[in-house]
């Protein structure tokens, strides 16, 4: 494995923060490995998206907007992927460990038979060989696992985990051109619905404010946790409880079946703290809970636990948060 | 060197309409999850044996998607629930007929132990292959595993249509029609079957088993399956595997948490500003 290449996720010519967290890991390992950084850009708005990629550290950037890309579920993502890897062969691949990521990573990895590695914090490089580190079991144990017998390893990194730094020469565009297999897809995306905000990123907000059953319904996650995260310049997140009561979409559902997150900044409302929340949010960088309970599990693994009442608390915390904006 | 190189062509077993789909639940066997897990320091494995096992808690959500989508096309649909996984954990899967699965298969061979995502997946393509299917439904993540990585992999074996996160699903004139998750919201897909789907836990909740259904499935009948029925080109298990656990190590341990009473809201609002200030995070 000596080249690296990321697969960029966009939407609506934004893309997320952890593209350029990738891209400058790209860069280091394609350093380490002795390779090139390769970008993969592809859809309606990718040139954009290369332009702005052309600010960090890679070699080529490689784009299509066919809008295949668009119409059909994955299978145009993977033929192109498929093709530029095997044009510039042994390569690690790095997507985001996100729902996009996974999907991508997962496919890629198959097509090219190569190894999988999911949620990774952590990249070394030694005599060649590749090891990925993430927490696994729900973060309760740390592992280091490498590559073996494959020329490809697909690597789904976790938001936050690595740092972007801008610079270099300004990458080489390259049009790809459209692949074969473009007669045979089958997916069709007939049509989309937005239902949150619209916007890319819970995962990577620097602050997150989570929200369960304690807010006792729908509204308090705008009236009172929205202002809250605004004034953090953050993201609203969830429990399942909160989604499964239909209070919140699950696409703001952190844990196991959910997002993973890891913030600087955690502020579980009402939220009890159960293993399958935690496993989502325990690596965020400072934990602090509001709740009504002293001794609910959150205690265990928050770093503050104000015990009172969330409905008190929350909007006079807000006031105070904007205050120091100021 | 992957199936699809090797030349794994896929037939579709039933071609009749969706009075007859022939759908197979894959499901994982895991240890219970709020079990403390260990993994054993000679084989870097996670230990299986002397556990309490229970279904993947995700894939009883997929069990339910598809014996939902049993009860709605009626015919001579079947659900058939298939796992890998070692022979001591074999007499769980009767959970899953329990619920109503008709029948069950089970892959156990010694010689998949120390399978990693790709070896998972080919085992499984080469074992769903041999059982036939009209559609596959996976859970969205394995409960020990955890790498949501399977059914995107398993599809591109099996070289069918392939839909992730899907949190409704219905059949109609040989196609799938589903809407799938976002992170922002719902696509509505639609591909030609045979497919594979892998659903979210907004699919419903899965039913219990009735105490019918709990004798039933003692009747029932759950299929052996072993490496040398796979006819595999590849080798599997460890031996096959395209990564390695080197090492494991528990994360380093958070400190005790302060626990502050806050007589009213803009005292708890001060302490946790101080605290937040102090961190410089405000
Ligand atoms: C297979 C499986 C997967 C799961 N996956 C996830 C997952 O991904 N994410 C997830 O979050 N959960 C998940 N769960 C569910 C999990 O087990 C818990 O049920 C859930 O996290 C509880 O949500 P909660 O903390 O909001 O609710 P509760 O546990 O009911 O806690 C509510 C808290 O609010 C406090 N509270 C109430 N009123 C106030 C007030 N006025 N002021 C202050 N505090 C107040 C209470 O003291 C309590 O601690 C999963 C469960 C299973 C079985
Ligand atoms: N050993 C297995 N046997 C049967 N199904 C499995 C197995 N491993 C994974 N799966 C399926 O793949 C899904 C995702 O698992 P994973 O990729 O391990 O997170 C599960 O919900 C199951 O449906």
């Amino acid at each position: 494995m000596q080249n690296v290449i990321i697969f960029v996720e966009h939407k609506k010519e934004q893309t997320r923060k952890v593209t350029f967290e990738l891209a400058t890991q790209a860069r280091s390992l394609a350093d380490r490995l002795g390779g090139a950084a390769h970008a993969v850009v592809l859809g309606a708005g990718a040139s954009q998206i290369a332009e702005q990629l052309r600010a960090y550290p890679l070699d080529t950037v490689h784009v299509s907007e066919d809008a295949d890309v668009d119409r059909y579920l994955l299978e145009p993502s993977i033929a192109y992927l498929e093709a530029v890897a095997k044009k510039i062969g042994p390569s690690v691949i790095l997507v985001p460990n996100t729902m996009f990521g996974r999907d991508i990573g997962s496919r890629i990895a198959a097509r090219l038979g190569g190894g999988f590695a999911a949620d990774v914090t952590g990249i070394t490089v030694e005599a060649g060989v590749i090891s990925c580190v993430s927490p696994k079991l729900g973060g309760a144990l740390i592992t280091t696992c490498a590559f073996q017998n494959t020329d490809f390893g697909v690597v789904t990194v976790r938001p936050n985990a690595f740092t972007a730094q801008a610079g270099g020469n300004g990458a080489q565009i390259n049009q790809l051109e459209k692949p074969a297999a473009s007669a045979a897809y089958s997916v069709t995306i007939e049509s989309e619905v937005e239902e949150a905000s619209g916007e890319l990123g819970l995962e990577e907000a620097p602050v997150v404010v989570s929200g369960g059953r304690g807010l006792g319904g729908p509204e308090p996650f705008t009236t009172l946790l929205k202002p809250l995260a605004d004034a953090f310049g953050g993201a609203v997140g969830a429990s399942r409880a909160a989604a499964d009561a239909g209070w919140v979409p699950y696409s703001l559902q952190i844990g196991q079946t959910g997002k993973t997150v890891s913030p600087n900044l955690y502020i579980a409302v009402g939220i009890s703290g159960a293993i399958q929340h935690k496993v989502g949010m325990r690596s965020s960088g400072t934990i602090v809970a509001i709740n009504k309970d002293g001794a609910a599990a959150i205690a265990d693994f928050a770093d503050l636990v104000v015990v009172g009442d969330l409905f008190q608390i929350v909007p006079e915390l807000t006031k105070m948060v904007e205050a120091a904006k100021t | 060197m992957n199936l699809r190189e090797a030349g794994l062509g896929f037939l579709r077993v039933l071609g009749g309409p969706e009075a007859n789909v022939k759908i197979v639940v894959t499901v994982k066997l895991v240890p219970e999850p709020s079990s403390e897990k260990k993994i054993d320091s000679g084989t870097k494995r996670l230990v299986r044996t002397g556990v309490e096992t229970v279904i993947n808690p995700y894939d009883e959500y997929a069990i339910e998607a598809a014996l939902a989508l049993k009860e709605k096309l009626g015919g001579d649909t079947t659900v058939t629930v298939f796992a890998m996984g070692p022979e001591n954990t074999k007499e769980t899967l009767r959970k899953a007929l329990a619920m109503g699965a008709d029948d069950a298969v089970f892959l156990s061979d010694a010689g998949l132990e120390g399978s990693d995502v790709w070896g998972t997946a080919s085992a499984l393509a080469l074992g769903l292959k041999k059982v036939g299917f009209d559609l596959v439904i996976c859970g969205g993540l394995s409960d020990d595993g955890s790498s949501g990585a399977v059914p995107g992999e398993l599809t591109e074996y099996l070289g069918v249509p392939g839909i992730t996160n899907a949190r409704s699903l219905d059949v109609v004139d040989g196609k799938v029609h589903a809407q799938r998750e976002t992170d922002n919201g719902y696509q509505v897909v639609s591909g030609p079957l045979p497919a594979l789907v892998s659903v979210t836990m907004a699919i419903g909740e899965p039913r219990y088993a009735s105490l019918k259904g709990i004798m039933g499935a003692k009747k029932k009948t759950i299929a052996p399956l072993a490496i040398a029925d796979l006819a595999s080109p590849l080798a599997l298990g460890s031996a096959g595997a395209k990564t390695r656990l080197l090492d494991f190590a528990p994360p380093a341990p958070r400190q005790k948490a302060q626990v502050v009473d806050a007589p009213d809201g803009a005292t708890g609002a001060k302490i946790i500003f101080d605290f937040l200030k102090e961190k410089r995070l405000v």
